[in-house]
């Protein structure tokens, strides 16, 4: 595979749609004030404040934990989580250049935190639960100075990292009940801790914040209060608020000029609160838990990531939050073109469908159903509404401007409804569940009726494709079996069988041909007529392919799997003309646009790319 | 169909628009424009002055003064009515003055009077009564001595206004007894006889002495609702037939219609 990157060009990702919300202080604004840096999977997004242009960072293998970046703006370290037992990167990047710099490799399972020194001579990385280790390492030559447990044996892990303004030697590391100030002795190659005496107070620190001038530090704890240490004495000044906590605990801390404090709360919560006593001057409910706050140079505007993925800008004097971007927070399942139109799309989610207008990625309407998963979702030709298929057994149908439910149909299925598709007339509605049935249900206006249940299936029906005339469905599913079935007598036309399970099917335009698609990782060409294998493609080498559709004029198709690869094929000849590289998380749907002109695929972590579509002859 | 089943809600119409921008109308210019500015060159054009007039300087020697700004109030004149010279006798000749000197009047002053006043008539005596033995006298005309009001040319006649009130009472009864009997010719309403009415009248009467015996034989301690109310209702009843025998006794002609 590796070699077929290197010869097929690569496809042009024109716009990312994601941000991991759940990583704490996970969006910064760089010191050039014109960049935002936050995670989105496994890679780092660098995104330009004035033209909204987007570079990706690629390096890690797995999901990004913390971000920190330095200084001067030179460098952005990132660390990631692994699985237990193997070592998980810390990666610096330079950041003019785009391209790693270093790749420190120490930390077990997990990066909790990291830390530049002030003066770009230092990077002190905190390893997670697993690891409890603070490694301080020299960034010249990308080398480990010194390594030390990060916490005293009677104490809990640490959480949270923190190096001062002004001197290269000293930084700070809190955690469960522990607050420890550290110096490095570089001849020596040692970090020397000493523990800050908190007294009674036993709290759990999440997050860190040094004031420019280093005299004094807080501390975000889980209990909603904030202890504020002296650094020189290593004594606890002061502690607060005393009466009205922050409810679910201090997530990310910034402290202004003024003095004054910037708190995001875990209930979504923004407060300003006075430096000196703790006192809430100004608050503002953001939606999700507050995760990171980021100033934007001195602190007049500042950018705030939630837990929901979506990032606010609030300038700090009249303190109204602007919601700059949304984005899903968990794996987005389907996605969906309305008929003959490429500016707008749906996607579907844990708890909400979205629909994006393409050009802008802005959001324009976002339907949420909580606590249930959305499968699969789609337009009616008509456009007068949508139809989704949700993992409580129901299928709801949407009025596709102000997202009201229009009808329900309760129990469609015993299991969760897994995929959906509607005829071409508007009519009726064809669904597969996790049971293996597929049923047809016509559509009144506000009332339904089943027309036909179709048992044949045995496991769950995972793609559903219906030919133009309406006479005649295809339905994939994990039994290993494609099914094409007779919509006018429903009875089974023909049957293709496979040693795997099937994820997706697509008709040829030309509806004699369709292709399959599963956990093979196998592209099957199969004539519609008899259930005759024509073709096999290798469609990729590592992981299964979950998403493919087929471009409109029936010359290029394009799939999308675990393998994070989104490829474009060319139907006739089988081979790979594109490759899109981008998706950190595995590609969950692949559709190109009605109008041909841009490819959108979905993956686990939440994001949706949009890619340009190439324009071959 | 289509139409009537869905409501006009459309994914389509999520799509940005541009918006449109008016354009506005095109500002108005007159079209007498032209015309206008060519009049105003012509006539107005003359009168411009270029700034304000120009005028000599004051000389030092005339020196601005005080009070010289202020208006000037026309001359006091001492105040007369208009018609005074009407009202005042000419003035009595000064002391100093000289009357003038030869004037005689030749009339006889001495024989004119002995004229008049042998031609005058000698003048009527007012006629006078005295009050008082003191022989105080006072003029009779208004006294009330003299029988003026008795001497009047229409003492004793009926007045005019009272004769038309008559006359018009007189027509309205007469209109209304033609309506009647019209109405009667036509046999809407009949008239109540003599006799008829007599008897309605005897029955009434009648029926109120019943009542009154009632009445009398009422206990004197009224000490129960059931007592209370038959009285109030005798009396009610009572009441009521007096009130209809007055009416029938009062008129003598009743009219009776007939549905």
């Amino acid at each position: 595979m590796a070699e077929d990157t290197q010869e097929v060009p690569q496809l042009g990702l024109e716009a990312v749609i994601g941000f991991n919300g759940h990583v704490f202080s996970g969006l910064k604004v760089h010191p050039d004030k014109e960049h935002l840096i936050y995670p989105l999977g496994c890679t780092v997004i660098i995104k330009s404040l004035r033209s909204g242009k987007q570079t990706l960072l690629h390096g890690h293998t797995n999901n990004v934990s913390c971000i920190s970046v330095s200084k001067s703006g030179r460098y952005i370290a990132s660390g990631q989580v692994t699985f237990m037992g193997f070592k998980a990167d810390v990666i610096i990047w330079d950041y003019e250049k785009k391209e790693i710099y270093a790749r420190l490799l120490l930390h077990k399972a997990k990066v909790e935190d990291l830390s530049f020194s002030p003066n770009d001579k230092y990077l002190v990385s905190l390893g997670g639960q697993d690891d409890a280790s603070i490694v301080v390492w020299n960034i010249e030559s990308k080398e480990a100075i010194c390594g030390s447990p990060a916490s005293a044996q009677s104490a809990g892990h640490c959480l949270a990292l923190e190096y001062t303004n002004l001197s290269d030697e000293i930084f700070v590391s809190a955690g469960n009940g522990t607050l420890r100030v550290w110096e490095l002795d570089l001849l020596n190659r040692k970090i020397r801790p000493t523990e800050c005496q908190t007294g009674q107070l036993k709290r759990i620190v999440k997050c860190l914040e040094i004031p420019n001038d280093d005299n004094y530090f807080y501390c975000g704890t889980t209990s909603g209060d904030i202890l504020k240490v002296n650094l020189k004495t290593r004594l606890l000044s002061s502690c607060g608020p005393v009466k009205q906590k922050f409810s679910k605990g201090v997530n990310t801390l910034k402290v202004l000029k003024t003095g004054d404090i910037l708190v995001g709360s875990g209930d979504g919560m923004l407060t300003l609160c006075s430096g000196a006593n703790f006192k809430t001057i100004k608050s503002v409910q953001l939606e999700g838990g507050v995760t990171s706050v980021t100033l934007r140079g001195d602190g007049h505007q500042f950018y705030v990531g939630t837990e929901a993925a979506q990032m606010y800008s609030l300038s700090y004097t009249d303190f109204k939050p602007e919601l700059t971007a949304t984005n899903h927070n968990s794996a987005v399942k389907d996605v969906a073109f309305p008929f003959g139109t490429s500016e707008l799309f749906a996607t579907c989610s844990h708890n909400d469908i979205r629909v994006w207008h393409s050009e802008s990625s802005k959001e324009l309407l976002r339907i949420t159903v909580p606590n249930i998963t959305c499968h699969a979702l789609g337009f009616m030709r008509d456009g007068r509404s949508i139809f989704s298929a949700w993992n409580d057994g129901k299928i709801r149908v949407f009025t596709p401007e102000s997202g009201k439910l229009k009808l329900i149909i309760h129990n469609a299925h015993s299991m969760a409804v897994t995929t959906i598709a509607a005829t071409n007339d508007c009519k009726r509605i064809v669904s597969g569940g996790g049971e293996g049935q597929v049923r047809v249900w016509e559509i009144f206006q506000d009332s339904y009726r089943l027309i036909e249940t179709m048992k044949e299936h045995k496991a769950t029906v995972n793609c559903i494709k219906i030919k133009s005339n309406d006479k005649e469905c295809v339905t994939a599913s994990s039994d290993g079996a494609c099914i094409i079935w007779d919509l006018v007598r429903f009875v089974r036309n023909q049957m293709v069988l496979s040693n795997t399970l099937f994820s997706v099917v697509c008709y040829h335009p030309e509806e004699y041909q369709i292709i399959t698609s599963g956990t093979d990782r196998k592209i099957g060409y199969w004539e519609v007529y008899d259930g005759s294998a024509i073709r096999e493609l290798e469609g990729s080498l590592s992981g299964s392919i979950n998403g493919m559709h087929i471009s409109e004029d029936g010359k290029y198709f394009v799939t999308g799997g675990d393998d994070k690869l989104l490829k474009l094929w060319l139907y006739s000849d089988g081979e790979v003309t594109h490759v899109g590289i981008g998706h950190s998380g595995s590609i969950t749907n692949v559709r190109i646009c009605p109008n041909s002109r841009y490819i959108v695929s979905t993956s686990a972590d939440g994001a949706i790319l949009r890619w340009r579509y190439p324009q071959t002859a | 169909m289509s139409d009537t089943i869905y409501p006009a809600e459309s994914i389509y119409n999520l799509i940005p628009r541009e918006e449109e921008k008016t354009m506005k109308a095109p500002r108005y210019m007159s079209k007498f424009r032209e015309q206008v500015k060519l009049e105003k060159q012509s006539n107005k054009a003359p009168n411009k002055s270029m700034g304000p007039a120009k005028v000599d300087v004051p000389l030092p020697q005339k020196y601005l003064l005080k009070h010289s700004k202020e208006p000037k109030l026309p001359e006091k004149k001492p105040f007369k009515y208009e018609d005074d010279e009407l009202h005042y006798k000419p003035p009595v000749p000064a002391r100093t003055d000289k009357p003038l000197m030869g004037l005689h009047t030749n009339k006889n002053f001495i024989k004119t009077n002995a004229v008049e006043n042998i031609m005058a008539v000698p003048k009527k005596p007012q006629p006078a009564y005295t009050d008082t033995k003191k022989g105080d006298k006072q003029p009779l005309e208004n006294s009330g001595l003299v029988p003026k009001y008795i001497k009047k040319k229409d003492y004793g006649q009926t007045p005019e206004y009272l004769l038309q009130r008559r006359e018009e009472v007189r027509k309205a009864q007469e209109e209304y007894d033609s309506y009647v009997k019209e109405r009667m010719k036509e046999g809407a309403m009949k008239q109540l006889s003599g006799e008829e009415r007599f008897k309605i009248l005897q029955a009434l009467k009648k029926n109120w002495d019943d009542l009154h015996h009632q009445y009398q034989g009422l206990s004197v301690v009224i000490d129960t609702a059931p007592k209370k109310y038959r009285k109030e209702r005798l009396e009610q009843e009572m009441k009521q037939l007096e009130r209809d025998i007055d009416m029938i006794e009062r008129h003598k002609t009743i009219y009776i219609s007939n549905n």
